[in-house]
């Protein structure tokens, strides 16, 4: 009998708390659903759920220059950021897990740094600095930039791979007589494919998505897709920022899904 | 942590090394030395202490952070909570509810919400349908509509900690107090709760940090009365040209979220020393 009543209420706990978790799913995901219809819509009216549905926002999307220049550009300037700061990320997330050396930790505080100076701060001084470089309104200052704020990312995410390598392969491979750079090539880097992808992958989409530090450094012919998107929410709420939202959010879908899969070897976020 | 070796690191960390020192660090210095034009006088940072728009963006600042944080870890809590109790395999699939607005960008979200919480957003032509009256209730361009995009884009942060700290719960401990005769609620205050505690203090405090340079949702969503520190320093960059002053509140900005980083940083180091 007092095992029934307990059992019951134990029930009416798990049934609120589920309720309740319902309730901020649909918070956290309505914004990123929302627009999805709304792209399909007409070009005269924003409207939730769409009179009629067409292609028309996306048609005018890729059919205008003020559109379709920023997002090259973005794409430009993400593929470049990415390709540089894998590049730095995988030796440096080596000498972080593997070596010990004097400074380690002031320099981890450094690299990962933008992580918590907030972008407003790091985009102003980055901002200064380039303007005395005359390096502000470039496609070079932004990949610059960019590289800097996506690195902490990329290391955190291969860091956590080398973790995992059993590093008795790489004392065998230089017992053998390779040097490091050999047994980085042939006995580290294969290994690490999956992390190394997956840290290549939030590092563009951090960089696509980047608006802040874009912001303060754009110039007139260095317009970002997210800086042009940001101006076109300030100022004229057209539709077809649906269209481009919704092509963000298609992005950040795989993204997503890559980080689960992520996740199911590691159990730990992101 | 295996150590190969203490030497030979130079060549593998010097590219990283290099790029954060010319990138991370002399830009920072580049603000400090602005905001005192060169070290020389303090002018910037009197003129800011004496006017009000940046007296009431840092109230702003600070009113908005700590309740967009202490909102979020609510329903962060709620949020790890149900995904703790799942299957390894449900949980993993229920995380891409969590995942995707974390990945979703914060201009798409800002943009959602003008179409959800506008004059004739959704929830304004939903109520108006239902009540059969015109209802325009003012959800955004206002503090209301700071708060929600906050909380929003800051919740996905807290449930990651806080499930992390949920699922190193030893089950036996739960069982034991079930055993013993405790209720779901007693359970909760004296197991789970007190368990999770570092989880709730470092989404907590990776909450605040993030909130208080918050840019983007204050520009879009909230009105005149809603500009934060950081559209006070793009304000005084990109209208006024006056990059003293913009350095000085950048460096306030940085002094005040740094109360909140170093104590997170201090304690993911003393987490990761006791794993």
């Amino acid at each position: 009998m007092t095992a029934h009543i307990r059992d019951g209420r134990k029930v009416a706990y798990r049934w609120i708390g589920t309720v309740l978790a319902i309730g901020v799913y649909i918070f956290l995901l309505a914004p990123s659903v929302i627009v999805i219809p709304v792209s399909f819509g007409s070009q005269y009216e924003l409207s939730f759920p769409p009179r009629q549905y067409s292609l028309d926002l996306y048609r005018i999307f890729f059919s205008s220059d003020s559109w379709m220049q920023p997002l090259f550009l973005s794409l430009r300037v993400a593929l470049m950021t990415t390709f540089i700061s894998t590049v730095i990320a995988v030796p440096a997330a080596y000498a972080i897990v593997r070596f010990s050396f004097i400074g380690k930790k002031l320099l981890m505080a450094l690299i990962m740094s933008p992580l918590v100076i907030p972008s407003v701060v790091f985009a102003l001084g980055v901002y200064l600095y380039f303007s005395y470089l005359r390096l502000t309104g470039t496609t070079t200052g932004l990949v610059i930039a960019h590289t800097m704020f996506v690195l902490p990312y990329a290391l955190v995410i291969i860091s956590a791979g080398i973790q995992k390598l059993d590093p008795n392969l790489e004392f065998g491979a230089m017992l053998m007589g390779a040097g490091r750079f050999r047994m980085m090539m042939t006995v580290v880097l294969p290994q690490l494919y999956p992390s190394i992808g997956a840290g290549a992958l939030f590092a563009f989409l951090i960089s696509f998505d980047e608006v802040v530090i874009s912001w303060f450094l754009a110039g007139p012919t260095t317009t970002t897709l997210s800086v042009k998107m940001f101006s076109a929410i300030q100022w004229e709420i057209s539709p077809v920022i649906a269209a481009v939202s919704t092509i963000l959010t298609a992005i950040s879908l795989v993204v997503c899904l890559v980080n689960v899969m992520l996740q199911k070897k590691t159990d730990t976020p992101a | 942590m295996t150590v190969i070796a203490s030497k030979g690191a130079g060549p593998f960390i010097a590219p990283a090394a290099i790029l954060s020192l010319l990138v991370a660090l002399v830009p920072v210095i580049f603000i400090f030395y602005n905001s005192t034009a060169g070290g020389t006088s303090t002018e910037a940072f009197t003129s800011i202490l004496e006017s009000n728009l940046f007296l009431r963006a840092m109230r702003t600042t600070v009113e908005v952070s700590l309740l967009a944080s202490l909102l979020s870890v609510v329903l962060g809590y709620v949020v790890a909570l149900h995904l703790a109790r799942q299957s390894a395999r449900r949980r993993a699939a229920l995380m891409v509810l969590v995942l995707l607005p974390f990945w979703t960008s914060i201009l798409v979200k800002s943009y959602a919400f003008t179409i959800i919480l506008g004059r004739e957003g959704i929830i304004n032509s939903f109520l108006s349908w239902a009540l059969g009256a015109e209802v325009v209730l003012p959800l955004i361009f206002n503090r209301v509509g700071v708060m929600v995009g906050m909380t929003n884009y800051l919740t996905p942060l807290v449930v990651f900690p806080v499930l992390a700290s949920l699922l190193a719960i030893d089950p036996a401990l739960y069982r034991a107090a079930e055993i013993m005769g405790a209720k779901p609620a007693r359970i909760f205050l004296t197991v789970t709760l007190p368990l999770s505690a570092p989880g709730v203090l470092a989404g907590a405090l990776s909450a605040a940090v993030m909130s208080l340079g918050f840019f983007i949702v204050p520009a879009l969503m909230g009105g005149k009365q809603d500009i934060m520190l950081a559209n006070l320093v793009d304000f005084y960059t990109r209208e006024v040209l006056d990059w003293n002053v913009a350095s000085a509140v950048g460096v306030i900005l940085f002094a005040l979220v740094a109360i909140f980083a170093v104590p997170a940083m201090l304690l993911r180091g003393k987490q990761q020393g006791a794993r």
